[in-house]
């Protein structure tokens, strides 16, 4: 794991450096200095706060070259959409020197524990470049209990860290808040190889909560029963697949292709030309 | 920490009926610099959006239970430096705040000494625009102690003051207040007294520090003298704020305001300075404030859940037909 953190650390160091006039640049290495160097939190406290007063938040530029390297962490990791003042907070924290375990988690957890909306985000976007990354679990779950947008997306967006290290609980709660906060879940790493018989189980009630609602229901999360389809379930299946909302039956069409119950797949017997979509990948999860 | 307290001079609620109308001031924006958006509903932050509100301040203040531990107090900074600046967004309303020891909690001297331990962890947070809301409450020797170590920190960290003037002896109580901020070398325009009335204006504004008046029912401002106040004063280093807390207050006092004094025949230019412009000049020294982001607060993610119903997305606040028996 040090070595990712290390990795992202001189990745981070290239990109931030084209982002930034020379003296904010030199401003932040000095800081850096300070705070590798410091027992205590001070300088760190000090400046992680004060990082977007010196950058500035506008979206960071990077090359495609740097785009295809940050795949080297996980080929769905990306920054895109980044501000610079999160990305040097990033940075920033992936300097804490962390020889001294207990030392190390006193001075990230103490900026946790006081932290403003932004500030959140860019500690969470941190997770995947922290040492001791097993350990960083329950912060992680803690965070995907924040209400706020934003801190939510910094954990579920693109981050590889929720589908190395969460537990299958804590990773059931991660896709289940994503649904009930509308958030984009292609962006969840780990999506598909992370599905579950109880989560498939879980999303089904929901499902059903939402029909008995009368609200709707995004079909992504047909793609998570895919795998769990079996004869008890399979009336749900049916029920999306004969819906009148057109993404719906075409999530149910998708689940019961993919899936390994026969009566699913002979479902699709019912709609050739849907059938023939999926064959030719012109209707896929991506594409829904 | 405000005005519930009827410990003051109570008038005649019902003295007048107008009728608000807030068409004459629609496309107006409006910035309010005091208000406790904590112990406010949705409902307001909806009806604030609706009248032209387009930032705040949210001082950090007593919040009528005293707090007994110091993670009460962390947790408080935390929350509107967080949670509510998170609630605020998703009405499309930017949200700011000041951070600060009010003057009745800092007569709890041994809790007092530990809040002025982690106030720094707060002060220089994005979005803090000042230290307040402090100053004198009772006017004891503990709330001079901890007003005079926050000008100090003021002062280190280069932030604006917020202060709170006393319900009772109030005259005294402000002078007082300005004679530390200058003793402790602090700039006046650096320093908002809040709170003012017609008692006390002549005064702060001689001695060069800002103006803020609170509009808010029954114990201090009402608009229609606050209305009079800027026929005398003038609209150099006035403000106008709500207050509104837990109280009986009302979040439209700024806007209803404008309203007034534009129907009293003060000119748009004038009724911008005294409820948007001049709060953020005041504010703004602490270089935490900027103008565009009341645009691109709007673009913030909404899709959040309320109470089991998705209801937030796309930039658009959710609307409820209150008229409707109906809830869906």
């Amino acid at each position: 794991m040090q070595q990712k953190g290390n990795f992202l650390k001189s990745t981070f160091a290239e990109i931030i450096q084209h982002n930034l006039p020379a003296e904010i640049y030199t401003w932040l290495q000095d800081k850096a200095l300070l705070i590798r160097e410091e027992k205590n939190a001070g300088q760190l406290n000090l400046t992680f706060a004060a990082v977007p007063r010196k950058t500035g938040k506008q979206l960071i530029q990077f090359s495609l070259e740097e785009h295809d390297k940050l795949k080297q962490v996980h080929s769905e990791y990306a920054i895109n959409g980044w501000t610079i003042d999160r990305l040097c907070r990033v940075w920033m924290l992936l300097q804490v020197d962390s020889s001294d375990k207990e030392n190390y988690f006193r001075k990230l957890e103490t900026l946790f524990k006081a932290a403003e909306m932004n500030e959140l985000v860019a500690l969470y976007s941190a997770l995947p470049g922290f040492d001791y990354a097993e350990d960083w679990q329950k912060q992680c779950a803690d965070g995907i209990r924040s209400n706020i947008g934003i801190v939510l997306e910094a954990i579920m967006y693109n981050n590889p860290y929720p589908n190395q290290y969460l537990s299958e609980q804590a990773w059931n709660q991660l896709v289940m808040k994503a649904f009930f906060t509308d958030k984009d879940v292609k962006r969840i790493i780990g999506l598909d190889e992370r599905a579950n018989k109880e989560l498939a189980s879980i999303l089904i009630d929901y499902a059903n909560e939402r029909w008995a609602a009368h609200r709707v229901v995004n079909p992504q999360l047909w793609r998570l029963v895919t795998k769990f389809i079996h004869a008890e379930n399979f009336a749900n299946i049916e029920k999306a697949f004969n819906s009148a909302d057109l993404s719906e039956k075409k999530a149910a069409a998708l689940a019961a292709f993919y899936s390994h119950y026969q009566p699913a797949k002979d479902l699709l017997e019912n709609d050739i030309e849907l059938k023939f979509a999926i064959k030719e990948n012109k209707l896929n999860w991506n594409a829904l | 920490m405000c005005c519930s307290s009827f410990d003051g001079e109570k008038t005649n609620p019902t003295e007048s009926h107008a009728t608000v109308d807030l068409q004459a001031i629609k496309g107006m924006r409006f910035f309010d610099p005091h208000v406790h958006m904590t112990s406010r509903t949705t409902d307001d932050y909806q009806a604030m959006y609706d009248a032209g509100v387009v930032a705040l301040i949210e001082p950090a203040f007593w919040l009528g239970q005293p707090r007994t531990g110091i993670d009460s107090f962390r947790d408080y900074y935390s929350s509107l430096i967080g949670w509510e600046r998170f609630r605020s967004s998703q009405f499309g309303i930017k949200h700011y705040c000041t951070i600060g020891l009010n003057s009745r909690e800092a007569n709890n001297e041994s809790l007092a000494e530990q809040v002025m331990e982690i106030l720094p962890l707060f002060i220089m947070k994005e979005g803090v625009v000042g230290i307040g809301e402090i100053g004198f409450d009772d006017q004891t020797a503990a709330e001079e102690k901890y007003y005079r170590q926050q000008l100090e920190l003021a002062k280190e960290a280069a932030l604006p003051v917020q202060i709170h003037t006393p319900h009772r002896d109030k005259k005294r109580g402000t002078r007082r207040s300005m004679d530390i901020a200058l003793e402790h070398g602090l700039s006046p325009d650096m320093v908002i007294v809040d709170h003012n009335n017609e008692e006390t204006v002549k005064e702060v504004l001689d001695r060069g520090f800002w103006a803020a008046f609170t509009i808010y029912p029954f114990t201090k401002m009402g608009n229609e003298r606050m209305v009079d106040i800027i026929k005398q004063y003038g609209t150099e280093r006035i403000m106008v704020n709500s207050a509104a807390d837990w109280g009986i207050s009302d979040p439209l006092a700024v806007p209803k305001t404008a309203a007034l004094m534009k129907l009293r025949g003060i000119s748009n230019h004038d009724i911008r300075l005294v409820t948007y412009q001049n709060a953020i000049t005041a504010f703004g020294k602490s270089g935490q404030i900027n103008e565009d982001d009341f645009v691109t607060i709007k673009n913030i993610d909404q899709s959040v859940k309320f109470e089991g119903n998705t209801v937030l997305r796309g930039g658009q606040q959710p609307r409820i037909d209150k008229a409707s028996i109906i809830i869906s």
